[in-house]
């Protein structure tokens, strides 16, 4: 097995990659529709101008994505690149407390280089127009409507994780790809609601290079993609040891 | 009792008996045409780490398919 720091710098690199493309990915969606006028009250610039083809755009990008990193690293690290699902794997007992800290960290830390490295990439509108991409509630969505939505999207995705990647009866080869596509397919549903964030390190780094370049403060939101996540990832993970005991 | 015998030695005019099949061709080889190789084993990969096994699997090859491998001579 490659070594913790190994192991943390490739979800640190892994996480980073999400979030410049799948984050940088919802900033450019805003910034192409910036100056539309938004045809309803529920839009705020994605959705403008392809509806909800928008939202499966940002999620495909999030899907091809996590596949490749999925791919390239998930013999190294387990390319987890999510804190919620760390956490539902060290709920179950599958992964080790002092390994799980370390993946955090790391997984943070390389959103918030993501982030960085988008906003080095576009320049100031992806923070004063894109916002880099960070989540937050739709208007008319509450804050315990948004939490259910991220709980259950991240509940969709711990357990096809689970049923195609950690079960050891699953068919080989699949689950980067079946696993994209389901954070596709959540993002496009839930995008417009949440974020559909699914991962609390996905929002922390458009959160902090927001906050300190001078963008908008969202960290009143940040609960939402803390909670909601790892509340569904940890009942997936246990539902689905429960349902498949023998 | 057929005992398969040396594919390498019978080119060469000589009879022995095979120990081992080449896992590419299915040659049979005496020991001296054997060339044994140590593969590591993995085990896991995502959405946990991979990790190698202590132990080493052996690969059987004969002198040919080592040759074709790039690493006989």
């Amino acid at each position: 097995m490659a070594t913790l720091t190994s192991r943390s710098i490739a979800e640190g690199v892994g996480t980073a990659l999400l979030v410049y493309f799948g984050a940088g990915a919802a900033a450019i969606t805003l910034m192409i529709a910036n100056g539309t006028k938004p045809a309803t009250p529920f839009n705020i610039g994605i959705g403008q101008l392809g509806g909800l083809g928008d939202w499966f755009a940002i999620g495909i990008t999030f899907g091809i994505v996590i596949a490749a990193v999925i791919y390239a690293l998930g013999r190294v690290s387990g390319a987890h690149i999510n804190p919620a699902v760390t956490i539902a794997l060290w709920a179950t007992k599958r992964f080790p407390s002092g390994d799980a800290i370390a993946y955090i960290i790391a997984q943070l830390a390389g959103a918030a280089v993501g982030s960085l490295l988008f906003f080095l990439t576009v320049g100031m509108d992806a923070v004063t127009i894109g916002g880099l991409g960070a989540t937050a509630p739709f208007p008319g969505i509450g804050y315990g409507q948004a939490i259910l939505v991220e709980a259950i999207a991240t509940f969709v995705l711990m357990l096809v994780i689970m049923g195609v990647a950690v079960d050891t009866r699953a068919p080989q080869g699949f689950a980067g790809l079946i696993i994209g596509l389901t954070v596709a397919g959540m993002i496009t549903m839930a995008g417009n609601i949440s974020g559909a964030s699914l991962n609390t390190a996905r929002t922390f780094g458009p959160y902090l290079m927001d906050f300190l370049l001078g963008g908008s403060n969202l960290w009143s939101f940040f609960p939402i993609y803390v909670i909601g996540p790892v509340i569904g990832a940890v009942l997936a993970a246990l539902f689905y040891d429960r349902i498949t005991a023998e | 009792m057929i005992i398969m015998k040396c594919y390498v030695c019978a080119k060469e005019g000589k009879e022995s008996d095979a120990v081992a099949v080449c896992v590419a061709c299915g040659m049979g080889t005496c020991m001296k045409h054997t060339i044994r190789k140590e593969v590591d084993v993995w085990e896991g990969g995502y959405p946990l780490p991979s990790r190698k096994l202590p132990k080493k699997m052996p690969r059987m090859l004969c002198p040919d398919c080592n040759a074709a491998y790039g690493d006989g001579t």
